[in-house]
């Protein structure tokens, strides 16, 4: 099948940067030369922000981009906000970026004088972007709904014409609502809407792109935010495209250790490689000093990555010390990353996107998420954990990485059960390993079943073990277990 | 300045055209079709015609037609606008003077204009 049949677009028209790395992911490559597009959104959703950074990227290219205003922030105030951003150069201004205000114009000559003075500044300057920032503005000076899709029209017939790509910034039609159609929208060449939402007492920035002429693009929301480097946008994991040199699965490829040599016999030798692995199992069960003792195997070939959301580093790298001994001079070293997102707030496709991006330029094999409740609790939309994490060992697994994730239950003899929304985890996942307690002559005791391990047999039979020095040790089949009270490994959690 | 006819359907266009070639200092005029474009012809004789090729009424083949075969317009030059490339019309349509593929650019559009209106000897 052809990439047109698969996309319904074979070509892929010359693009303009967004100076937004995230956006430009999102649309696959950035805008399209020459166009009109609409940026909408609220006031304060990052129209002007994400209008002066595209301006900003361009003339570090080597364009020159007009920015015009309408009855929207006075030049002086719009400059000074500028002064906060990273991106902002006040070398260019005046030669590669110019501002002009041009509502007086409208003001007094309507439609028709600002299309003019857009057509001479875009001469005049040899502008490559044009930026109108207050397309508001100019609707209250149209007549008509005809009027103002003219006034678009002539403006789409200069953009091809002059070589311009074009923005329309605005806050009509902001709504999230897909419904709330404008005249306009039906001229131009792309839709950009920018939104704000509250979510309970959090707060939470996406953007949507509504309409893209001439490409395919991601769908759908993807999370954005503001910061001193401008606007940055973090594409929907579950919408990212899979790598295009994707990976033949190799059966015969060398397994991975897990770190505890018990274990490695129990599933044939060790983990299969780039699969995807879930640990599951009770506060103090052991999920973290597996997680460590698997990732202790990295070497200078063979990098890895920790992903944690509660434990610092400095702590993780105390308990590393007793259970992988190893693990720190790999950290020290730089074979083993160590990424940790505290806090209660955050954003699941911003710490997906990074650990992806830490894949590639670190060529990591092994990476360790410990515990999946970790991005349940960054998220306001809790349901797309499951696919979230399906999307995440997706992409993983096509850069040739062995993942473990680590997640914790809720301890109930019998059967345990995984709470919603990780009890969908037990089928995505390729690789179930579930450690639990038992009590035993009044004391807790360790243990280790392996539920599900892909395209491989393994030990069903549950397995004692414990924590010491040095980490998880096994102890032969507990054939003593088979007649106690404990959870029967052959129940799924979730089950 | 030129005196120029501007012909196409589309108003973009012809409105675009319009605003960039009264920029230069030209006097232009406008029509929609061919046959409108004759009309206007009758009023003043043009020193250009730029013409879009598809057009309702009486196309740009058409109008190109009938202006070479006029004894009073045959030597007026005749710029031809069409979305497709030369060569998928060059071999059905001759006569005309310059070839402007759409959308075009500003300066190729500028260039042929004058071009046109000042002929090397």
């Amino acid at each position: 099948m052809t990439d047109k049949m698969e996309s319904g677009f074979a070509q892929h028209p010359e693009r303009l940067g967004s100076g937004v790395a995230g956006l430009d992911t999102v649309l696959l490559g950035g805008f399209v030369k020459n166009g009109l597009y609409i940026i909408q959104g609220a006031p304060g959703a990052g129209k002007t922000i994400l209008g002066n950074q595209i301006c900003y990227r361009h003339a570090a290219d080597g364009g020159r981009a007009l920015y015009v205003t309408l009855l929207s922030e006075q030049h002086e105030r719009l400059l000074a906000n500028l002064e906060q951003m990273i991106f902002f150069d006040p070398a260019k201004i005046a030669h590669e970026i110019s501002y002009v205000s041009a509502f007086q114009l409208l003001e007094r000559d309507g439609l028709a004088g600002l299309l003019t003075l857009l057509r001479r500044e875009i001469v005049a300057h040899a502008a490559s972007l044009l930026v109108l920032d207050g397309l508001v503005a100019a609707e209250a000076y149209a007549s008509t709904h005809l009027e103002l899709k003219k006034f678009v029209h002539e403006l789409q017939t200069l953009a091809a014409a002059a070589e311009c790509t074009m923005f329309l910034l605005t806050s009509s039609g902001a709504t999230a609502d897909a419904s709330d159609i404008r005249p306009e929208h039906t001229m131009v060449d792309g839709i950009i809407s920018l939104h704000d939402t509250e979510h309970g007492w959090r707060g939470e920035r996406d953007v949507v792109v509504r309409k893209f002429r001439g490409s395919d693009h991601l769908r759908g929301r993807h999370a954005l935010c503001i910061t001193a480097n401008g606007i940055m946008v973090w594409p929907r994991t579950e919408s990212l495209p899979l790598p295009e040199a994707r990976r033949v699965r190799d059966p015969a490829a060398p397994r991975l250790s897990s770190g505890v040599a018990g274990l490695d016999e129990m599933i044939g030798g060790g983990l299969p490689s780039a699969s995807s692995t879930v640990v599951l199992g009770p506060v103090g069960a052991g999920k973290t000093a597996l997680g460590l003792q698997f990732l202790a195997g990295c070497t200078q070939e063979q990098r890895g990555i920790w992903l944690g959301f509660y434990e610092t580093p400095e702590r993780l790298l105390a308990r590393a010390r007793e259970m992988a001994p190893a693990l720190p001079e790999l950290v020290q070293s730089g074979a083993v990353q160590v990424h940790w997102h505290g806090g209660a707030e955050g954003l699941i496709d911003r710490v997906a996107f990074d650990l992806l991006q830490s894949v590639q330029t670190q060529r990591a094999t092994r990476v360790v998420i410990d515990g999946l409740l970790g991005f349940e609790d960054m998220t306001v939309q809790p349901t797309r954990i499951p696919g979230f994490y399906k999307a995440l060992t997706d992409q993983l697994r096509e850069f040739g990485v062995t993942s473990l994730c680590t997640a914790e239950i809720n301890e109930r003899m019998p059967p345990p059960v995984a709470q919603p929304p990780l009890d969908r985890l037990s089928t995505l996942a390729e690789n179930l390993i579930l450690l639990r307690h038992v009590e035993e002559d009044g004391a807790l005791r360790r243990l280790v079943s392996v539920l599900k391990m892909r395209d491989s047999a393994f030990d069903p039979r549950r397995r004692g073990f414990s924590i010491r020095q040095g980490g998880i040790v096994l102890d032969g089949t507990d054939a003593k277990m088979m007649g106690r009270r404990a959870a029967s490994p052959d129940a799924a959690p979730g089950a | 300045m030129a005196t120029i006819l501007v012909v196409d359907d589309e108003f973009g266009i012809g409105e675009l055209l319009e605003a960039l070639l009264q920029d230069d200092g030209h006097r232009v005029f406008t029509a929609m079709n061919g046959r409108h474009a004759l009309e206007r012809m009758a009023e003043a004789t043009p020193d250009l015609v730029i013409s879009d090729l598809m057009m309702p009424v009486m196309d740009g083949a058409n109008l190109l037609r009938a202006i070479r075969d006029n004894a009073e317009y045959k030597a007026v030059p005749f710029m031809l606008m069409c979305a497709l490339p030369e060569s998928s019309i060059a071999d059905r349509i001759q006569g005309y003077d310059a070839f402007l593929r759409k959308p075009f650019k500003l300066a190729e559009m500028s260039g042929l204009v004058t071009d046109l209106l000042n002929p090397k000897a």
